[in-house]
């Protein structure tokens, strides 16, 4: 007890005096994940605004696909990107394994059918009143789109936030694809078990307090916004 | 009189039940004709099929001097013409920038959107709700929001889905008025409406939709000073 009181405090202490290890480490996980949430979302909405108000062949199918997607365990979508991009790999020769692109590939990988999921349910709830009443006033199909997307805004930030919270806590993408290396491709929850496996808890707690209050950062704001969106309604 | 659009051979079948099986229908101009018929009869399904924003399985347009496949006509349908829900909406925003949104569309700078809007608001005696968010107004305001956010656009014609549904005696005459006033600025108007006493003295022509199919309304669903068009042929 006394071991973890003191771990505790060593933890904070590291936390606020900033450091460097520590708060790189902190940086480079919120950059790979604000990457690959940004390059995944814009794809993400229009894809689900397509399954959700167009009917076309495999609509369901697409739809099913994107929701078994969503629970495929991160360390799967690793092994499989691992084998894509090593050397032996198809895509080898691009030198991407172990760097910080592999990594928001995997993390890309890993939020996109929660995106789409989550924003498909929001557009499906949409009302499609928006959308006719844009068009008939003249807006085209994407300005109509648009005029869609920030209806349905407080829905769609809450499957954003969704989607960031899933990336930048998972381990088995980012331990298989970036490889954990110091000052390169370490983020938080990969230093977290790194740190534990070497019995220096002191930095593991403190990089578990980060994840610990943005996780309740990210759900205190995902319950604002659709409390925001319920409001409306 | 002359015809503003003819539409012909109008088929729409959804979920394998035939929804729409018109085989002529004329829409004079600068007049206003109204729709009767239970739920379900088609009339709303028919308005959007008229105004661009649903496929018919087959329909062909006579619009200004040209014959068109619906797909073909369907840009120039949704420009034209403009439809309005049983329940308009509104966006989420100010009542002012509710209007000014097809302003913008048409490209025009916000200055002159803005004088516009206000403008279209007095209007439709409604400027005290210009920085109003339009999610909070009353069934009847949203109703004449939206009715002048068409107007300011001009369009060629004006489709209403049951204006005063659900509406209170006052909220009913208020937008009656309003659409006696588009009338008698000429344009075109298109009204399917159950209540046919608060909307008949604007009408001047009468149809009935029956389980898809146009028909000439009866008599007791009009007045006797008005026309009613022949679906299956060109207007009398």
């Amino acid at each position: 007890m006394n071991d973890l009181s003191q771990a505790s405090l060593n933890a904070f202490q590291l936390l606020i005096s900033g450091n460097t290890d520590i708060w790189e480490i902190i940086s480079l996980s919120f950059s790979v994940s604000f990457s690959a949430i940004l390059i995944a979302t814009p794809f993400a909405l229009i894809i689900a605004f397509c399954l959700a108000f167009f009917q076309f062949k495999l609509r369901r199918a697409c739809i099913a696909l994107f929701n078994t997607f969503m629970s495929v365990p991160a360390v799967i979508i690793g092994l499989t990107l691992y084998l894509l991009l090593s050397r032996s790999g198809p895509l080898g020769d691009l030198r991407l394994l172990f760097t910080h692109k592999a990594m928001i590939i995997g993390q890309i990988l890993l939020c996109f059918p929660l995106l789409v999921a989550m924003a498909h349910a929001t557009f499906q709830a949409a009302d499609r009143r928006a959308w006719e009443t844009a068009i008939t006033l003249g807006a085209k199909p994407w300005r109509a789109f648009f005029t869609l997307v920030y209806e349905v805004r407080f829905g769609l930030i809450a499957a954003i936030v969704a989607g960031f919270g899933r990336v930048i806590a998972e381990i088995g993408c980012s331990m298989m694809v970036g490889g954990n290396i110091l000052h390169s491709t370490r983020n938080i929850p990969t230093a977290i078990a790194l740190e534990t496996s070497k019995g220096e808890f002191a930095q593991g707690i403190a990089l578990g307090i980060v994840l610990l209050v943005l996780s309740l950062s990210l759900n205190a704001g995902v319950s604002v916004f659709q409390g925001k969106g319920e409001l409306q309604q | 009189m002359t015809d503003l659009i003819d539409l012909n051979n109008i088929h729409l079948t959804l979920a394998d039940k035939a929804v729409l099986n018109i085989k002529s229908i004329s829409i004079p101009a600068h007049q206003c004709t109204l729709i009767t018929g239970r739920n379900g009869s088609g009339k709303t399904t028919l308005f959007k099929v008229i105004s661009g924003l649903l496929k018919p399985n087959r329909a062909t347009i006579e619009y200004q001097g040209l014959t068109l496949p619906w797909k073909k006509a369907k840009p120039i349908l949704q420009k034209d013409f403009i439809y309005l829900h049983q329940n308009p909406y509104l966006f989420d925003d100010t009542v002012l920038n509710n209007i000014a949104y097809g302003l913008y569309r048409a490209g025009e700078s916000k200055a002159v959107a803005h004088q516009k809007v206000m403008q279209a608001l007095d209007w439709a005696n409604l400027s005290h709700l210009a920085h109003r968010s339009a999610k909070q107004l009353s069934g009847g305001e949203k109703q004449r929001v939206a009715l002048t956010r068409a107007r300011i656009l001009s369009p060629r014609l004006l489709l209403l889905d049951e204006p005063t549904a659900s509406m209170d005696t006052d909220a009913k005459q208020q937008t009656s008025e309003l659409l006696q006033r588009l009338k008698s600025e000429g344009v075109s108007i298109l009204i399917c409406s159950h209540e046919t006493h608060t909307i008949d003295h604007i009408a001047d022509h009468f149809l009935h939709l029956e389980n898809g199919e146009l028909t000439p309304a009866s008599s007791s669903k009009r007045t006797s000073n008005v026309t009613v068009l022949n679906p299956s042929k060109k207007s009398i």
